[in-house]
């Protein structure tokens, strides 16, 4: 663990010490050796469980994938930053660099953790670089409004979660992930036991986001920079996913019925976030709302807690967070181009950028979970579990899929088919930079249909 | 109704898309022609060297350098080495050494063991004519029972 940690610390001197012509190439060469260095986690070296070196940072199979999801993002976001961020003063590039590089240190602190008190910790430490990214380095006025959406939104969830962990320090003795799964099982049988299983979860629900509180979402997406945008639907959504997968282990057996409402919101909000998805003008905020109704499918995984839910949501997390990023950073391109987000005004795209829209088909493709993309095979692992729970969420579940893959084909042809309208043609060529980008986020999505066992977790 | 709009986008377009391109386009019409009397542009006149807000010249800068691989505008020496660098360290790297490293590690959970191990015994069952699997997991002579009725 401390082998990635501390090259990521050390990214901070990297930053401020380079001189500002190489900057950028050293803050990307940096972050790629860490990254790659980050796939020495999959070499997990128990059968069952934990991987660690000490109690306080440890590795088991549901947060290798996440880890080394994180690392790998650090320096596309890098990669994505580079041109809009070129032109300011070179202090405040040195700051936003730092900025996502302590986003990276908080981020493998909170899934490396043991402690779920730690864990909570930077949980909450990650909001604080990703407000500024927002709030800062957005484009438009309303960066103000999604900053304190997504501010509050999460402060609000996660405030009943201290409460809850300490309430939980009290009557176990311990927070530490290793002891815990090995408790008794708590008495919980009273009111309020249940307002505490509800306090545990809530703020991981909004942070996933969970249909009837995921306001903050499109907002915070829409605002940020493309960096925040790609590490919000990559890796902070799945911050969620993960820590209700830690908190399930003791909250049974109140969830088999408290889980019910979740369940069906998470389930409901695929249909009708999907259906926004069909309505958006705004590319950046079609791709937000699928990110909403994806999550809402890995919700619906987790709170099932079978073993086929919780592989299908780790599976669709670290699928969707390739993908959702690859598709904020094709958005991102349109964007530079054109300054708007509009989806009418940059289309037909193809004739003029052949290879790009080879990317976003590619891209459009795996969002709408083509096989055999790891897409697919996590939604279909949800579905099935869902449908042995009760059969009447085919209904639901397979609704959502048509509609997905609606939405996603109105992406492509929107920006990609049709006619190509005359100011298009002026439009700056596609950059190596950018093509890089895109084949650093798509080939690993390729490469993990060949070896989904990476992500199977340790349900399996 | 699309034949409508289809009609009307191309001039709204250009009203519109000129006022924020402004000084990027390549090619530029002259800015006395009729069309452009009503776009905002005109009200700050464009030289070729003004800038928008992302400090882009209204030049492309594949201009300057035509081999500008987007990662850095003024220094094409940099430029090139940073290109070489992420690829480098992106590609070869990250995903081919750590491709490997991935592919080569041990059977976690000796889950393909299993398969294996499971595809050899039906083989060798078939061919002995065994069943696949005994239906009791215990020998059943083995297992005492309470007697019923008592207790």
């Amino acid at each position: 663990m401390l082998k990635v940690l501390i090259p990521t610390i050390m990214l901070f001197p990297t930053i401020w010490l380079t001189s500002p012509k190489w900057l950028w190439t050293t803050t990307t060469a940096h972050s790629l050796l860490i990254a790659s260095i980050s796939l020495m986690w999959f070499k997990w070296t128990s059968e069952t469980g934990w991987t660690s070196s000490n109690t306080y940072l440890a590795t088991d199979p549901l947060s290798t994938p996440l880890l080394v999801l994180t690392c790998w993002l650090l320096p596309l976001m890098i990669l994505a930053s580079q041109n809009h961020i070129n032109p300011e003063p070179i202090s405040r590039q040195r700051l936003y660099i730092t900025l996502l590089a302590s986003l990276q240190t908080f981020l493998i602190m909170a899934f490396g953790a043991t402690e779920i008190i730690m864990f909570y910790i930077m949980f909450e430490a990650t909001l604080i670089p990703t407000l500024i990214i927002i709030t800062r380095w957005g484009n438009q006025t309303e960066r103000l409004n999604a900053g304190t959406y997504f501010l509050f939104y999460t402060l609000a969830g996660s405030l009943p979660l201290l409460v809850a962990l300490l309430l939980l320090q009290q009557s176990t003795g311990t927070l530490s992930m290793l002891v815990l799964q090995y408790s008794q099982p708590l008495q919980l049988n009273s009111w309020g036991h249940m307002i505490w299983w509800a306090a545990c979860l809530i703020a991981f629900l909004v942070k996933m986001p969970l249909y009837g509180v995921h306001l903050w979402l499109p907002k915070a997406h829409v605002e940020a920079p493309v960096a925040g945008s790609m590490v919000l639907a990559a890796v902070l959504l799945k911050l969620g996913g993960y820590g209700m997968m830690r908190m399930m282990v003791m909250l049974d057996p109140l969830s088999k019925e408290l889980a019910y409402p979740f369940i069906i919101l998470a389930l409901w909000g695929i249909i009708m976030t999907g259906s926004i998805c069909l309505r958006q003008t705004d590319l950046k905020s079609l791709i937000a709302y699928s990110s909403v109704s994806h999550m809402g499918l890995v919700a619906g995984g987790i709170l099932i807690q079978t073993p086929w839910g919780f592989s299908g949501a780790i599976i669709l997390m670290i699928a969707h967070g390739l993908v959702s990023s690859a598709l904020f950073c094709l958005a991102n391109t349109a964007y530079e181009r054109t300054h708007s987000r509009t989806m009418i005004l940059a289309r037909g795209l193809q004739i003029i950028f052949p290879l790009t829209a080879v990317w976003w088909f590619i891209a459009n493709l795996a969002n709408l979970a083509l096989p055999p993309l790891p897409n697919l095979m996590g939604e279909l692992m949800i579905i099935t579990t869902l449908f042995n729970w009760s059969p009447w969420t085919i209904l639901l579940t397979g609704l959502g899929t048509l509609i997905t893959a609606g939405y996603s084909l109105y992406m492509f042809l929107m920006s990609q088919r049709g006619p190509t309208p005359n100011h298009i043609t002026g439009l700056q060529p596609f950059h190596t930079r950018e093509h890089l980008l895109m084949t650093l986020h798509l080939i690993p999505v390729i490469l993990l249909v060949t070896k989904p066992e990476l992500m199977w977790g340790w349900c399996y | 109704m699309a034949s409508r709009l289809s009609r009307v986008w191309p001039t709204l377009s250009r009203v519109r898309v000129s006022a924020a391109l402004g000084s990027r386009c390549v090619s530029q019409t002259p800015k006395s022609s009729a069309s452009s009397a009503a776009v905002a542009s005109d009200l700050q006149p464009v030289s070729p060297a003004a800038q928008d807000s992302h400090g882009h010249a209204e030049v492309s800068p594949f201009e300057k350098n035509p081999d500008f691989h987007g990662f850095h505008h003024h220094d094409s020496f940099v430029d090139e080495w940073n290109m070489r660098l992420a690829f480098f360290f992106g590609i070869s790297v990250a995903i081919v050494i750590g491709g490997t490293f991935i592919h080569y590690l041990p059977d976690h959970g000796m889950r393909q063991w299993a398969r294996r191990e499971a595809e050899r015994l039906i083989k060798q069952r078939e061919s002995e004519g065994l069943p696949l699997m005994t239906e009791n997991y215990y020998d059943p002579s083995t297992i005492v029972l309470p007697s019923s009725g008592e207790e």
